[in-house]
């Protein structure tokens, strides 16, 4: 297997971190490949990415949030809110292109109040987003009264219901949407600006770095993510819930941290958050196959996030 | 009569670098003394190994006679001796009775609980003779700083300390809360208390000590009676050193390319003005806390002045870092780990920071171009070789600091501001800083060079402000430019 990894040229690239976290994700993968029969098939590994597209699309927005010195708290809330609102539209009979468009817009529009807290007024990431985790879900709730909202056209649902060569259209979307991220963060201007109001916000300052407008942006593609995760899952469910996307933000956190995202900004990998996705959907996946009951599930995860804490701290030096 | 506290032939250096050379200072019980120097002089690494906070590498101390190991603050303090920080060590939140037990708290129920009103009665004992009117259930936020320095002095007391050395402790006083601690300051002398006081103020340390300690550049220069001795004699010991004469060459020319006016934030900076020529430096001389620091800040827009304004080429600059830098000015900050570095990104990253948008095309950074101006501006202020797509933070810090200057060069920056070019810089590095700031001129570019090293001011400047107390003080030309000059101006009340 290694041979296979190293003929490739975009493996050789890879950062040291990253090629750790694919190497837990490939140890976890080998286990569940020994002990059951059907995990390594085709079928169930494009399953295994489905499960995770969801999460991945969360945490693409939470790295960069978190690379940024920032966490996003309100992703769940935000989702489940623009889900019901486009939900609505769509119901309504505004067609479903422009109510798409409607929902990612205020998705943008909650990171930026999130933003906007935090960058103008100068409140804490962690109280601002937590304040914002109330009450983007109680604006869904009093929205939809606590109802769910069905009935969404078909032309919607079949968006997120079919398959591109075989991939469901859910992992094609989130990839396209890694690399874009990916892009923004190694490639652009916005992804030095994160890296370094994450590692060093007041040298950043002094060096130019448009501080406010980084922090910004930061929290408007988190929204931005949010909604589109909620896009996603609402095409494939055919209802949009207001209780939808609970604890979404840990999940996310999670895939973050375990990819190498440091919590107190400055560093970390949308390569590696990926990774850190899968890892987690191949857990669930894995333990499913294995009869394996949910509460033990929930202990693995929480395992294998400490285990990769203890690791990174362990060959980073201190 | 055996000294209080004596300590002899204290060395201690960091690493390569030496700062105490064999230096020795006695206290007699119940005396005042002063120890003097320039910033840089020594003064506070001796405070700190008094304190326990560094150990020397070779010296002894004495504590009435009996020899005593200080390996740490704890056992300064069980030794008898207390140190009063010019940032009050304290804990905000929590009572003056608290703070004064912060660490030995007074017990009861068997060591479980906290005896909190034995504690306040206490505190209130120790404050009645050095000031009663202080409340022991206040919280030390809601004290004026004077105040706050009496229950620190309280602490000492508590502590049974023999010893009390204050470092600049009226440095934010006003004259009344002076002339209280002058008040307190003797009656622990009569009680047989030594005080070392280390300040800056000729005046305060004439009416206060009875005799001082004078060192230069890790050096004991002499012990000095006071007031006996006249203050321009202090002075000439304290800074008296040779010249370092290396010739200095001027690339100014009669352009203006900066002009400040009238700059001020509150005390720190009032009134400020000056203009500063294509191919000029300008040194800032002055001593900590003169508002140097603060007025380099203003100029680059990093804290927005009250009043004022700054004019690039004649045209007036908005506020605000960018807009600053946009205009050509960059600030090379002194704290180079807290303001400078974004310690874990490449030097590449660090050096292309504000001039990111030029190095990319179509939004996308062209990483080729970036590494190759990185590397060629590294060679052109002469950083090893090295590799420039390595965290910063790996780099020694006269190789940082050439990254942050080579930054500004990578902004096309025309006025370069700098606080402490050289500080926590090894010699050799600190020569070819000096060299690049010449080049700088030489180039037409403008420089403003902060320095609390009078040689080094002296060395690079062709013309020097002297600040005191926020405002200029004086203005001296390239004749005028002199270690006593600079003193004269920049010490209050001479």
């Amino acid at each position: 297997m290694s041979a296979v990894l190293t003929s490739l040229p975009f493996l050789q690239r890879i950062k040291f971190r990253d090629a750790g976290t694919l190497l837990g994700l490939i140890i976890i993968g080998t286990v569940f490949a020994v002990l059951s029969p059907s995990f390594l098939t085709g079928p169930n590994l494009l399953n295994v990415l489905q499960q995770s597209s969801i999460n991945a699309c969360i945490a693409l927005g939470m790295t960069l949030v978190i690379i940024s010195g920032g966490i996003d708290l309100s992703v769940g809330p935000v989702a489940a809110l623009t889900a019901v609102l486009g939900a609505t539209m769509m119901v309504a009979g505004v067609p479903f292109i422009v109510a798409v468009a409607g929902a990612l817009c205020i998705g943008m529009l909650c990171g930026f109040i999130n933003g906007a807290l935090i960058a103008w007024g100068g409140l804490q990431p962690f109280i601002v987003t937590l304040g914002g985790l109330s009450l983007y879900r109680a604006l869904a709730l009093i929205f939809t009264g606590g109802q769910p909202i069905f009935g969404l056209p078909d032309g919607f649902r079949a968006l997120t219901n079919g398959t591109l060569m075989g991939v469901p259209t859910p992992v094609v979307i989130v990839a396209m949407l890694a690399i874009c991220a990916w892009v923004i963060l190694s490639k652009t201007p916005l992804g030095e600006y994160f890296m370094a109001v994450g590692g060093n916000p007041e040298a950043a300052r002094i060096a130019g770095v448009p501080v406010t407008m980084t922090k910004l942006a930061a929290y408007m593609i988190s929204g931005l993510m949010a909604s589109v995760a909620a896009m996603i899952l609402i095409g494939r469910l055919g209802a949009a819930e207001p209780t939808m996307g609970t604890l979404w933000e840990l999940d996310a956190i999670a895939a973050s941290a375990i990819g190498g995202a440091s919590l107190m900004g400055g560093r970390g990998s949308i390569i590696g958050t990926l990774i850190g996705c899968v890892i987690l959907g191949t857990l669930r996946n894995g333990l499913t196959l294995l009869n394996v009951q949910a509460f033990y599930q929930l202990l693995a995860t929480g395992i294998i996030i400490i285990v990769a804490m203890l690791i990174d701290k362990a060959t980073s030096g201190k | 009569m055996t000294p209080r506290l004596s300590l002899s032939h204290i060395e201690k250096a960091f690493g390569a670098h030496k700062v105490l050379h064999g230096v020795s200072l006695t206290v007699q019980p119940g005396e005042v003394h002063g120890l003097l120097g320039e910033n840089g002089a020594g003064k506070s690494t001796m405070l700190n190994i008094l304190s326990g906070v560094f150990s020397a590498d070779a010296g002894q101390i004495n504590i009435d006679g009996a020899s005593v190991t200080i390996g740490s603050p704890r056992a300064a303090n069980l030794a008898g001796v207390a140190m009063i920080h010019q940032e009050l060590q304290q804990v905000p939140e929590l009572s003056v009775a608290q703070n004064i037990y912060l660490g030995a708290a007074l017990r009861r129920a068997g060591g479980l609980l906290v005896d909190r009103a034995a504690q306040e009665a206490e505190a209130r004992r120790l404050l009645a003779p050095l000031d009663a009117s202080i409340d022991v259930t206040a919280p030390i936020n809601s004290l004026r700083v004077a105040q706050r320095q009496i229950v620190e002095i309280a602490k000492a007391l508590r502590a049974n300390a023999k010893v009390i050395a204050m470092d600049e402790p009226t440095s934010s006083l006003t004259p009344t809360e002076f002339d209280r601690l002058v008040e307190v300051i003797k009656g622990l002398a009569a009680r047989g208390v030594s005080i070392i006081y280390v300040s800056h103020k000729m005046d305060e340390v004439f009416r206060i000590c009875q005799s001082a300690t004078i060192l230069r550049d890790g050096r004991l220069v002499a012990r000095v009676d006071l007031p006996a001795t006249p203050v321009a004699q202090v002075i000439e010991l304290m800074v008296g050193r040779e010249l370092s004469h290396v010739a200095h060459q001027s690339f100014a020319t009669d352009k203006v390319l900066l002009q400040v006016k009238g700059l001020s934030r509150g005390r720190a900076v009032q009134d400020a003005g000056f203009t500063l020529h294509a191919g000029e430096v300008l040194g800032i001389a002055g001593l900590v806390g003169s508002g140097r620091t603060e007025l380099l800040r203003l100029i680059a827009g990093v804290d927005s002045a009250e009043a004022g304004t700054v004019e690039v080429s004649g045209v007036a600059v908005g506020s605000g870092v960018r807009t600053r830098i946009k205009a050509g000015l960059g600030l090379v900050p002194e704290e180079r780990k807290r303001d400078g570095i974004i310690r874990h990104r490449p030097v590449t990253s660090n050096i292309g920071l504000p001039a990111m948008r030029g190095f990319s095309r179509f939004g996308i950074i062209r990483r080729g171009k970036l590494k190759a101006r990185s590397e060629e501006l590294m060679q052109e202020v002469r950083l090893r070789p090295f590799d420039v797509s390595k965290p910063i933070g790996s780099f020694s810090g006269g190789n940082q600091q050439k990254a942050i200057i080579g930054r500004w060069l990578a902004a096309d920056t025309k006025i370069y501001l700098f606080d402490e070019p050289t500080r926590g810089i090894d010699v050799g590095a600190k020569a070819e800083i000096y060299d690049l700031i010449e080049k700088l001129a030489r180039q037409g570019r403008a420089i403003v060079v902060v320095s609390s090293e009078l040689p080094e001011v002296i060395r690079v400047s062709d013309r020097v402000l002297v600040m005191r107390e926020g405002r200029i003080a004086a203005e001296l030309g390239t004749a005028e430019i002199t270690e006593a000059n600079i003193a004269r101006h920049a010490i209050p009340a001479l």
